[in-house]
């Protein structure tokens, strides 16, 4: 069995002057979740297609199974499952009925049945997928990624547009693939799903990976520092006293971010300069950093906008 | 195999399914049949009954005497209302300037779609079989013959003969009358020639029933195939199923075979109201007429893959379908002969798929003589298949455009 599943070397895709994808490279050890994480636009989705075979890539070598590949082949495909981003079904054929389509297209697959389990959508086995909620439809797109008992399986923003409990129940069914050793490649913007999911992060922005390691190895490069966080007036002047090693710093969502290695001197100094000034520390809150920060201090953006 | 076959039941209960692909699929053409069967077959006709007559005397005469016109005159009376505001039992038809030959087969035409319920011909010969069969060296001689074409199958025709005979043997106790002798033996027989090939009866539903089947086929070729899969494809339908090991062959022969499928089933709807609700007869289950049915579903299946190759949403799939529909569908012959058409539609009809397929068909079944010849009412759509599967084959897109 091969260790690593998925080798991509310096992929490249560009649109007229656009470089979409400009020279990624990643690898996907066995059973383990890799995730590619950036913001709209930063060429996750476009890598994840090349991987797919839906888009070919300009240059870049892939090596999927041990073997190097221009496109993904048949054979290939009986071994993966693909969750698109925007895939959809028939709207008047019933769930089970969806699976049962979709196993006969595998030389081998998994039960309608089993499946419904799994994606815990049994009692939703007759209804037409038209009838699906939002987390339903996506739950059932697993389903049918998963329908052929993949090896490797892509995501592709799997939670997006999903209110909290169904991006949760999603969260539990990829954390049960993990535990039953299958092997990930997912794309998302939102950095806990990233941070609750993988093992590997990839972090893109503008077609290119700026970093990548483990979420505690990413957020460790940014030192033993804790974040303060408050909300402050766009005209309020930002605190001058602070200890010599904090850094300062005003966010375009109106938040003060002060990262220090001496939390309780800068919180006592915090509380001086607010009495002195008359700002209020609004929705203070002290935190570890997370990938948000590392995406931070890589980009000087945040992840969000 | 199985994922064809997967692919063609999907394709069928989705139709099935979907009030709009159903009633397209199956109430439309049994709409448009009972519809046009109620209008054209006198089912529910309350008015008074006159019936539509036509007279042809071709009867060259002798030194004796016209004993056609003496029929003719017959006619004319009867087509007389005997009071004013009273319905005539005839609304009679007569030749006018055109040469009578011409005048007969647009008569014979009229009989067969329902606007006449008998033509009656008088032959050239009608007054020397009447001397030679009444006159002094009458014996062994046959009777003179008046020739009534009927429509098989339709009350009122069969009426209409009926009160034709009776004028006949009015007529004929006339003629015996005139030349001083006695009705001792008749001497005016009456043979019944009724429209159709093979001495078989047909109706104008017999007509109608092949034309509506075409239809179905025609308008579930030329919308459900482009909807189906520009919708698919803009949909990420279509993209969900290149994900896995299923190609596009494969799935092209589950979606067709699911469109066989349907179009079955509409052929069975169609043949059930046509025989049980409007008493038709006519015999689809040939091999003939199975050939060209089968010619035309896959005729208007290409159609579709057509219009799904030159669209690129489904808005505009349904809008060049919305323009090809309604003069190949009209022009095509389906509900009325196209004999009669000016010569700018019949440039239209001549490169129309329908037109051959509906030809070939009927004529396949013997409710219309075959107004093309079998090679070109089979190649004709032959050639629609292979020029719609080219440009599919260059222009048809499987993905949403990358």
């Amino acid at each position: 069995m091969e260790p690593v599943l998925m080798k991509v070397s310096n992929l490249v895709k560009r649109y007229g002057d656009v470089h979409a994808v400009d020279g990624v490279s990643f690898s996907v050890p066995r059973a383990e979740v890799v995730t590619l994480l950036g913001p709209n636009g930063a060429g996750k989705t476009t890598t994840l297609e090349i991987l797919e075979g839906i888009r070919e890539a300009d240059s870049g070598e892939i090596e999927v199974f041990g073997q190097r590949m221009r496109r993904i082949d048949r054979a290939t495909k009986e071994r993966i499952g693909v969750l698109l981003q925007e895939g959809n079904f028939e709207p008047y054929l019933r769930v089970r009925e969806v699976l049962a389509l979709f196993a006969s297209f595998f030389r081998t697959a998994r039960s309608p049945a089993e499946m419904l389990k799994a994606v815990a959508l049994e009692e939703k086995a007759n209804a037409f997928v038209k009838t699906l909620s939002g987390g339903q439809k996506q739950r059932l797109a697993i389903g049918v990624a998963l329908i052929n008992d993949p090896e490797l399986v892509f995501l592709d923003e799997p939670t997006t547009g999903l209110d909290p409990q169904a991006r949760h129940n999603i969260w539990s069914i990829v954390s049960n693939l993990t535990a039953a050793g299958k092997t990930i490649i997912l794309t998302t913007h939102y950095m806990e799903e990233a941070e609750t999911l993988s093992q590997t992060v990839c972090i893109m922005d503008h077609g290119k990976v700026i970093a990548q390691g483990s979420p505690r190895d990413l957020t460790a490069r940014l030192g033993q520092e804790t974040i303060v966080e408050f909300a402050a007036p766009d005209d309020a002047e930002l605190p001058s006293s602070l200890p010599g090693d904090c850094e300062v710093a005003r966010g375009e969502d109106g938040f003060v971010t002060v990262k220090t290695t001496d939390l309780p001197s800068a919180l006592a100094r915090l509380l001086d300069w607010s009495r002195a000034s008359g700002v209020a520390l609004a929705e203070m809150a002290v935190r570890q950093p997370n990938l948000e920060d590392v995406f931070l201090s890589l980009t000087g953006r945040r992840l969000r906008t | 195999m199985r994922d064809v076959l997967h692919v063609a039941r999907a394709q069928l209960v989705t139709a099935l399914r979907e009030r709009i692909t159903l009633f397209w699929f199956l109430i439309f053409p049994v709409f448009v049949l009972g519809l046009l069967g109620l209008i054209f077959t006198n089912v529910g006709k309350t008015q008074d009954l006159t019936f539509e007559i036509s007279v042809v005397n071709l009867d060259r005469g002798t030194v004796g005497g016209n004993f056609g016109a003496n029929v003719v005159e017959t006619f004319r009376e009867l087509a007389r209302p005997g009071t004013p505001g009273e319905t005539a039992l005839f609304r009679l038809h007569e030749p006018g300037t055109e040469e009578v030959q011409t005048y007969l087969v647009g008569e014979i035409r009229a009989l067969r779609i329902g606007k006449r319920e008998a033509v009656v011909v008088i032959p050239e010969d009608f007054s020397e079989s009447l001397y030679a069969a009444a006159g002094p060296s009458s014996a062994g001689a046959a009777s003179a013959l008046v020739t009534v074409h009927t429509s098989g199958g339709r009350t009122s025709s069969d009426m209409a003969l009926g009160i034709i005979e009776q004028v006949i043997a009015r007529v004929d106790r006339e003629i015996l009358a005139k030349l001083g002798l006695f009705d001792t033996a008749r001497v005016v027989a009456v043979e019944q020639l009724q429209v159709g090939s093979e001495s078989k009866s047909f109706s104008y539903v017999d007509f109608l029933v092949p034309g509506v089947m075409v239809m179905g086929f025609f308008v579930a070729g030329l919308f459900s195939v482009p909807g189906t899969i520009l919708f698919g494809r803009e949909r990420q339908i279509l993209r969900a199923y290149w994900m896995t090991p299923l190609n596009v062959p494969r799935f092209l022969s589950g979606f067709s075979l699911g469109h066989v499928a349907l179009c079955a089933l509409q052929f069975v709807c169609v043949w059930l109201l046509g025989r049980f609700a409007f008493g038709a007869h006519v015999n689809l289950f040939q091999p003939l007429a199975i050939l060209y049915l089968l010619l035309a579903m896959v005729t208007f299946l290409a159609l579709g893959f057509l219009v799904a190759a030159l669209a690129r949403t489904p808005n505009a799939g349904m809008a060049i379908a919305n323009i090809i529909n309604m003069p190949l569908m009209f022009l095509g012959g389906l509900f009325f002969p196209t004999g009669s058409m000016p010569p700018a539609l019949r440039a239209i009809m001549l490169v129309d798929p329908v037109t051959y397929i509906a030809d070939g068909l009927r004529a396949s079944v013997g409710v219309s003589p075959a107004a093309f010849g079998r090679g070109v009412s089979l190649g004709v759509p032959c050639a629609w298949i292979i020029g719609c599967a080219a440009v599919a084959v260059f222009r048809l897109k499987w993905d949403v455009e990358r």
